[in-house]
């Protein structure tokens, strides 16, 4: 007999990051630290979500958001940014896709930068340092509004 | 230089410190330098500019630098990479948001430049006509010096 019939599956979850049809949330990172890109994408993969792509600044997250359309479900994007700063990068990316899920990623004090972002159309927002909790529960939130 | 300057930075770093380390933060002495000070290997400095204007040193050695950022990855780092610059960079940032946000509520307006991080053996660092105050931090790892020269903006 095999052993799954022994053990009932009593922890049956499904991962947060698998759909309904049980294929992964694709997720676009942009971040300037490689430090919290990292530790977002470990978060996330953990959960089962893919990492689609990666930018380093405001520009690059338009230009891979594009490439990637529409098979990306959403964003995590950092504020303070070479370049372009996330702000200005999530009013391009909601131009270009109405529905787009953007999360900001935001150091503490940057509350008139968070709201400007809520109004622009960002559906959350994560205060760092990051935690594993903070991060799932915002992005889960996100992805059903 | 007044120390209610000082305090939010002390403060947000023992806060930073614990909750990303997840252990025990001890307050050394706080100390005051009109002189030069040896920097302990790997600073990160970020700038001050506004109705106060001067700079912080988040000041640690390379072995702490390297265990710091190696718990705050959640892996082993062999070196002081660029993953590791960045962790530190990081740390640097997180601190200083926190605090500079219970600057601004006490009503001093001024911006910030990114953290920039030094390495390398006996370095100083001067900084003419502001005395710096120091708190050491004291972390399992070694420690991280809190290390602030601010001034009112004449």
């Amino acid at each position: 007999m095999k052993t799954k019939m022994d053990f009932p599956a009593i922890n049956d979850r499904r991962p947060e990051g698998l759909k309904e049809d049980g294929t992964p949330y694709r997720v676009l990172i942009v971040d300037d630290s490689m430090f919290v890109t990292k530790q977002i994408g470990q978060i996330l993969t953990s959960e089962g979500f893919e990492i689609a792509g990666v930018a380093s600044d405001g520009q690059e997250a338009i230009d891979k958001y594009k490439e990637l359309y529409p098979n990306v479900d959403l964003v995590t994007m950092d504020i303070t940014m070479p370049k372009m700063d996330g702000v200005t990068a999530l009013e391009k990316i909601m131009e270009f896709d109405k529905n787009a899920k953007v999360v900001m990623i935001s150091a503490l004090g940057k509350q008139d930068l968070v709201k400007k972002s809520l109004l622009l159309g960002a559906k959350n927002y994560i205060v760092k340092p990051l935690d594993r909790k903070k991060v799932l529960e915002r992005i889960v939130m996100s992805l059903k509004k | 230089m007044r120390v209610e300057y000082i305090n939010p930075f002390v403060e947000s770093a023992y806060n930073v410190l614990k909750e990303v380390l997840n252990c025990q933060v001890n307050r050394g002495e706080l100390y005051l330098k009109s002189t030069s000070t040896p920097v302990l290997g790997v600073a990160a400095l970020v700038g001050l500019a506004g109705d106060v204007e001067g700079r912080i040193l988040f000041d640690m050695s390379k072995e702490t630098a390297i265990k710091v950022a190696s718990v705050m990855n959640g892996e082993e780092l062999k070196e002081l990479d660029d993953l590791a610059k960045a962790t530190i960079t990081e740390l640097a940032n997180m601190i200083t948001a926190q605090a500079v946000t219970k600057l601004h509520d006490l009503g001093f307006k001024f911006d910030l430049t990114p953290p920039a991080i030094f390495t390398g053996d006996n370095m100083e660092v001067t900084t003419a006509e502001v005395e710096a105050l120091i708190v050491p931090m004291v972390i399992p790892y070694g420690k991280v010096e809190i290390n602030v020269a601010i001034r009112e903006r004449l």
